[in-house]
């Protein structure tokens, strides 16, 4: 057993040594004897049954120091942040294609750049715990390849063809990292199968230093790692089959299942709403608030003597001395004032979204109708007002999904992910539901407008006083009619996406010489 | 009050030099001299805008080739990480697959090592003329498929390929092996003079071979009469 003496003797050191990183005292855990230590939430569980197999090999606190300086360097080194992680990942992935041996890739990789940056920079006993480690076949290698990059002898001799590929990899090299798990993944490919084969007859046998999973971190850091790498220019193919490759562990570390995600118990994570949501909360879209509204109540003004007849309650007690008599009562005049009755605020929104078949299928690849209408739910969603959806293709064919004002975002952004695919026509009956259900509502219609009923779609919104937001995807004649026949309509804003870059362009409800009093 | 830093007063940054920084620095000049030289024949091959496989194209490519590489001292990891270099092509300009094969074969023939391993399966482009006037007593083993001419103007080393090449495999071959563990394409053994091409696929199609056996799945399909140039099966 770890003595707890050890831990509270070393940890002050250990800080010291690595500029004091925010990790809480490190516990002890009884576990497998051969899993040296974990991190989950940032707190690092030393392995009781480890440190007993190897405390007698070399001191026991040079045996608790090297698993400290070795889970400190993941934290502060590699991979650093949840984005990194993942990017190791692809990338490894692009070499071994199988997901398991590209996770055991990222993983043997992170743990060489964290040991190797900790042994150049640091003053460490790693490489005395490296000599007396139980290994199987890979981590011998990874032992061998230790000895040649470090200089030291570490009791390793392991396959020195792959030992010499392997060190031949700048792994302190930050900006190389992504050619650098290639390489790497390349040359311990075939040692991978050999070992996943292995690990079929006798079962599996684990990384001696701790796995690499998402247990460490929190699920902010997760948040933000998968924002981080949705932006990374992957297309939405990449990070889906990464997001999949993750989303068991996802799960178990309780990622989507929070309140905070908008999401209850159980709800099936889905890739393609969270890439869209990952982006579209990367693009700020800024909304213009409805101007203040006064409200007419009357403030008292001035006096006047009180006439029998008056209403006394607004006799103005204190000039009238107390009496209720003609001319010397005084009443107050009262003036209606000028102040304002309603703060600033946003009103509620309809999406109405094109899912018709001239529309991109927003799971096979980006679509800027999708992410145009996500990041605008995402700005009312922002400023407490909620969201309804109407997404359409031949709806009075039953091409359509229609969501009632909420502020689920799960929900919203399940309806904007629909993808009907088929001819294009707006059931405009059941637009006046939705627009009866909250007080004056937004409208933000994104389509490339390619309607078959767009002569009445124009009648539609000529009629309506409420604040519209159309958004066309690329430029055709249909788009130009609908333009033109509402250039006129003061409460109308159009805008013209043609790529990703266009989007956070967009004003919502941004209409000039808004009046609504004039229209 | 007490100084916040006062903590870090003691702290000493130690950076110490391990094996790596010089393996790296190394490798880093080894692939700047590899890379020059290939801008260099570039130099000189580009001027031709379209690079034709001709005799004597080849034959200048890789004289100016063997001019630049003999200087240079470099192992078969280089030349292996040069071609993954080549097919990022972001730190190299440009790509010509002529030019390359020549250079890369070049590469290959005076390297320090006699047998070579070049593990070439996440290649995006296949390399054209691999194996060009590939030497006795030396044997290359490629992981990964090649394309056209591999294996041109062999003079008596070894090429192993695991995996598939394309046409003309073994042109102009005058002595040496070539095996190919997968298939291979039109025009094999076109004006070759000697040697032998295993084939462990199929053979697409025969050229007008000279001298030389060819072998398809161990059975000798030339000097055998009863197929055809160019015949395709």
């Amino acid at each position: 057993m770890v003595p707890e003496e050890i831990i509270k003797k070393i940890w002050p050191k250990v800080r010291t040594k690595h500029l004091f990183p925010e990790l809480p005292i490190p516990k002890v855990s009884e576990g497998r004897e051969n899993v040296a230590l974990e991190m989950k939430n940032k707190q690092i569980t030393i392995n009781a049954a480890f440190y007993d197999k190897i405390a007698h090999k070399m001191g026991v606190e040079e045996v608790v120091e090297a698993l400290l300086d070795h889970g400190i360097s993941h934290y502060t080194y590699c991979p650093w942040d949840f984005h990194t992680h993942l990017r190791l990942f692809r990338e490894a992935k692009r070499v071994v294609k199988d997901k398991e041996q590209a996770k055991r890739a990222a993983g043997l990789f992170m743990d060489v750049v964290a040991d190797t940056h900790c042994v150049k920079e640091k003053k460490t006993p790693l490489p005395e715990l490296y000599k007396h480690i139980d290994r199987g076949k890979v981590d011998a290698v990874i032992s061998s390849l230790y000895q040649k990059i470090w200089g030291l002898d570490l009791c390793a001799k392991e396959d020195e063809e792959v030992v010499r590929r392997l060190s031949r990899i700048p792994y302190l090299d930050k900006k190389q990292w992504d050619k650098s798990i290639q390489k790497f993944a390349r040359v311990i490919k075939a040692l991978l199968e050999v070992e996943e084969e292995e690990d079929r007859q006798e079962g599996n046998q684990t990384n001696p230093m701790g796995e690499h999973g998402l247990g460490g971190y929190t699920l902010e850091e997760i948040d933000q790692g998968l924002r981080n790498f949705a932006n990374q220019n992957v297309g939405l193919k990449e990070f889906k089959e990464t997001f999949e490759d993750f989303k068991d562990e996802l799960k178990d570390v309780g990622y989507g299942m929070e309140g905070g995600m908008g999401r209850g118990e159980g709800t099936p994570l889905d890739a393609d709403l969270i890439y869209y949501m990952k982006l579209a909360e990367s693009y700020s879209i800024p909304i213009k608030k409805v101007p203040m509204e006064k409200r007419g109540f009357l403030n008292p003004h001035s006096h006047c003597p009180w006439e029998i007849g008056r209403p006394f309650q607004d006799v103005d007690v204190w000039t009238s001395f107390g009496k209720i008599m003609p001319g010397i009562t005084q009443t107050w005049n009262k003036i209606e004032g000028s102040t304002f009755g309603e703060r600033e605020s946003v009103p509620d929104c309809i999406i109405i979204i094109d899912s018709s078949g001239s529309m991109t299928n927003p799971r096979k690849n980006l679509s800027y109708a999708v992410l145009g209408a996500a990041c605008a739910s995402d700005a009312y969603l922002r400023n407490d007002a909620k969201v309804a959806v109407y997404n359409f293709s031949d709806a009075p064919m039953g091409g359509k999904a229609i969501l009632n004002f909420t502020a689920e975002r799960v929900k919203i952004y399940g309806v904007l992910c629909k993808y009907f695919g088929g001819g294009t026509a707006l059931n405009l009956n059941e637009l006046d539901p939705l627009l009866d259900a909250a007080k004056e509502p937004d409208i933000f219609i994104i389509t490339d407008m390619k309607i078959t009923n767009l002569g009445k779609v124009i009648g539609y919104f000529q009629n309506i006083n409420n604040r519209i937001t159309a958004v066309y995807i690329g430029e055709n004649t249909y788009a130009l009619r609908f333009r033109e026949a509402m250039e006129k309509k003061k409460n109308m804003s159009f805008y013209n996406v043609t790529k990703k870059e266009d989007i956070p362009k967009i004003v919502l409800g941004k209409i000039e010489e808004y009046f609504r009093g004039n229209l | 009050m007490q100084n916040p830093f006062d903590d870090f007063r003691n702290h000493r940054t130690r950076e110490r030099e391990i094996p790596l920084d010089s393996i790296i620095q190394s490798r880093d000049r080894v692939m700047s001299q590899i890379t020059k030289g290939y801008e260099k024949l570039l130099e000189e091959e580009v001027k031709e805008l379209v690079w034709l496989v001709q005799y004597n194209t080849v034959i200048k490519a890789y004289t100016l080739a063997e001019k630049v590489v003999k200087k240079f001292e470099y192992k078969a990891e280089d030349i292996e990480e040069f071609c993954y270099e080549l097919d990022s092509t972001d730190k190299i300009p440009y790509l010509i697959t002529g030019p390359a094969g020549i250079y890369i074969s070049a590469l290959c023939n005076y390297a320090q090592e006699e047998e070579m391993i070049l593990k070439l399966n996440d290649l995006k482009t296949q390399i054209n003329l691999l194996g060009y006037r590939l030497p006795v007593g030396k044997k290359v083993a490629v992981e990964g498929n090649l394309g056209d001419f591999t294996g041109i103007g062999m003079e008596g080393g070894e090429l192993v390929v695991e995996g598939n090449a394309k046409n003309y495999t073994g042109a102009g071959m005058k002595s040496g092996r070539v095996r190919i563990s997968k298939n291979i394409g039109l025009h094999t053994g076109e004006w070759m003079m000697g040697g032998e091409i295993f084939v462990g696929g199929r053979v697409r199609g025969l050229g007008k071979i000279v001298d030389g056996k060819i072998y398809e799945d161990d059975k000798v399909i030339y000097p055998r009469n009863y197929r055809q140039s160019n015949t395709y099966y």
